[in-house]
């Protein structure tokens, strides 16, 4: 459950559907399946499989792999460290729109409130322009929410995650049929769901599959290690996986629905087409869907809210699912408290956040994100393929699944793990790469170097110090 | 658009549907079938 309700997050709601509209439309599903059933699930079945046989942090499981290979450990939960920074920003906006929604304070410019009456967005990411109050003390609520979910452990965790998955999931899917109610939603839902076979010809488009499948599934962040961590001894690692992964793209499928319902409304009431309103990031849940709430003809104020309930709600359990990694490896290691660990952590978080509570928080908050999950992530799953499949003996991570698990995995995973996964990782990050020297930004150079390449090599950084710091044990034993 | 949804987009609909949630079904099912046995 609560694997399942790390995986699923904002990017379920406000990715996936415009992803499958710009990608073919329902012809995506294709290649997102292939994805998911040749990448996803073997990754997921390998951090499930790694964090059962260590029973540790990331970081130790690496250590046990091999003592050389500890800073991987460290660099994939410090990674989640810094999305969080800035993930429990865009949490503490839902936050505050749980309030707005009450008396649908964004009036009859949705946009116009977002960027200016809340955010008070500067012209560029240099134009600091203060710390916005409202945010903040959301932001401040967020990281004290965290802190009272993580610091008692995992027994914690389980509580809240029996709670808020099945209560997000029901409220999604009455979202989901409000939307489908309104008038417009199946032209709304027809754009999401007609079919481009042309597309799949595309190789950008599988390449967009692999990726979402990537991103969507919470995995090489450590998450899904330390939570297996706490699996029981006969807990069925495959089955786990594909459960964790089709529940993820379940949620994925229904946002489609209920996102382009509204959509579909919206553009019939305004009369526009789709393609002229924002339909993925902020856009989407800032400024169309409270616009389209203003014009619903019943219950405008509880369907906001419920809305708002949803997200953040989804957010939540990503959230502190992202800090889980660093603060187990931290008291692990140095023996520190659990308590205290998840106190520094949270504290440390919330200083990091403060740069995306400024007027210029929105700017950075791109940035940050447009270079962690397009080289962070994708690098750290190419260096785990590579230390499992080829430092290690990948066969016996298999055999180590196929002993606790109903479901016998083969020798195709191998295959897959060492040889296919790492290919298409490198393919991505090719095309990254590729994008970001051909594609002109909207931000200066300095600003990405700031924002986007200084974060990822100082965290790469830290994590070899971290790895070289002694541990309390390794004190001890001299 | 306008005219509902089309026989194709109808087919996507079903085969997401089908592998998402009758996929989920059945895995919950053998975890549910799993847990009894053992």
């Amino acid at each position: 459950m609560a694997a399942i309700g790390s995986a699923v997050g904002l990017g379920n709601v406000w990715r996936f559907p415009y992803i499958c509209y710009k990608s073919g439309g329902g012809a995506f599903l294709i290649p997102y399946f292939v994805a998911l059933f040749t990448a996803g699930i073997p990754l997921m079945i390998l951090e499930f499989s790694l964090g059962h046989w260590s029973k540790s942090a990331p970081p130790e499981t690496f250590k046990k792999i091999g003592k050389k290979w500890e800073w991987a450990g460290w660099w994939s939960s410090l990674v989640p460290f810094i999305i969080t920074a800035y993930y429990v920003v865009v949490m503490a906006w839902c936050f505050a729109y749980i309030i707005y929604a009450i008396d649908l304070r964004w009036g009859a410019d949705a946009e116009h409130f977002f960027l200016t009456t809340f955010l008070g967005v500067t012209e560029g990411p240099m134009t600091i322009g203060g710390i916005r109050i409202a945010a903040l003390l959301a932001l401040i609520i967020m990281w004290v929410l965290i802190f009272i979910i993580l610091y008692k452990g995992v027994s914690r965790i389980g509580k809240v995650v029996i709670i808020t998955v099945p209560l997000a999931c029901i409220l999604f899917i009455l979202l989901a049929i409000r939307g489908l109610t309104l008038p417009g939603a199946v032209d709304g839902v027809s754009y999401y769901l007609t079919p481009d076979f042309s597309r799949l010809l595309d190789v950008n488009v599988w390449l967009a599959a692999y990726a979402q499948v990537f991103f969507s599934l919470s995995l090489a962040q450590g998450i899904m290690i330390s939570y297996a961590s706490y699996l029981k001894k006969k807990s069925d690692i495959s089955n786990n996986a594909f459960i964790t992964a089709l529940a993820d793209t379940g949620i994925s499928f229904l946002a489609g629905f209920a996102v382009f319902s509204v959509v579909g409304y919206l553009a019939l009431t305004q009369g526009v087409g789709i393609e002229s309103l924002g339909i993925s990031g902020p856009s989407l849940t800032f400024v169309t869907y409270p616009t389209a709430i203003s014009l619903f003809p019943v219950a405008p104020m509880l369907f906001g809210v419920l809305f708002y309930i949803t997200l953040f709600t989804f957010g939540l359990d990503s959230a502190f699912s992202m800090i889980e990694p660093i603060t187990a490896g931290v008291h692990s290691k140095w023996k520190i408290p659990k308590e205290k660990a998840t106190a520094l952590i949270c504290i440390a978080g919330f200083l990091t956040s403060l740069i995306f509570v400024t007027g210029s928080g929105l700017h950075w908050l791109e940035i940050v994100d447009h270079f962690i999950s397009d080289f962070g992530l994708v690098l750290i799953g190419l260096v785990e393929c590579l230390i499992v499949g080829w430092a290690f003996q990948i066969s016996k991570f298999r055999i180590y699944a196929n002993n606790v698990s109903d479901i016998r995995i083969g020798r195709w995973w191998d295959i897959l793990i060492k040889f296919i996964v790492p290919a298409v990782l490198i393919f991505i990050l090719t095309m990254a790469v590729y994008n970001l020297i051909t594609t002109p930004s909207e931000y200066p150079w300095w600003a990405l170097l700031m924002g986007g390449v200084a974060p990822c090599i100082i965290i790469f950084i830290i994590a070899f110090v971290l790895m070289k710091l002694k541990g309390k044990t390794e004190v001890k034993n001299g | 658009m306008g005219d509902g949804l089309s026989l194709s987009a109808i087919i996507m609909f079903i085969f997401g549907a089908t592998i998402c949630y009758g996929g989920l079904a059945y895995f919950l099912y053998r975890a549910y079938k799993s847990k009894r046995r053992r």
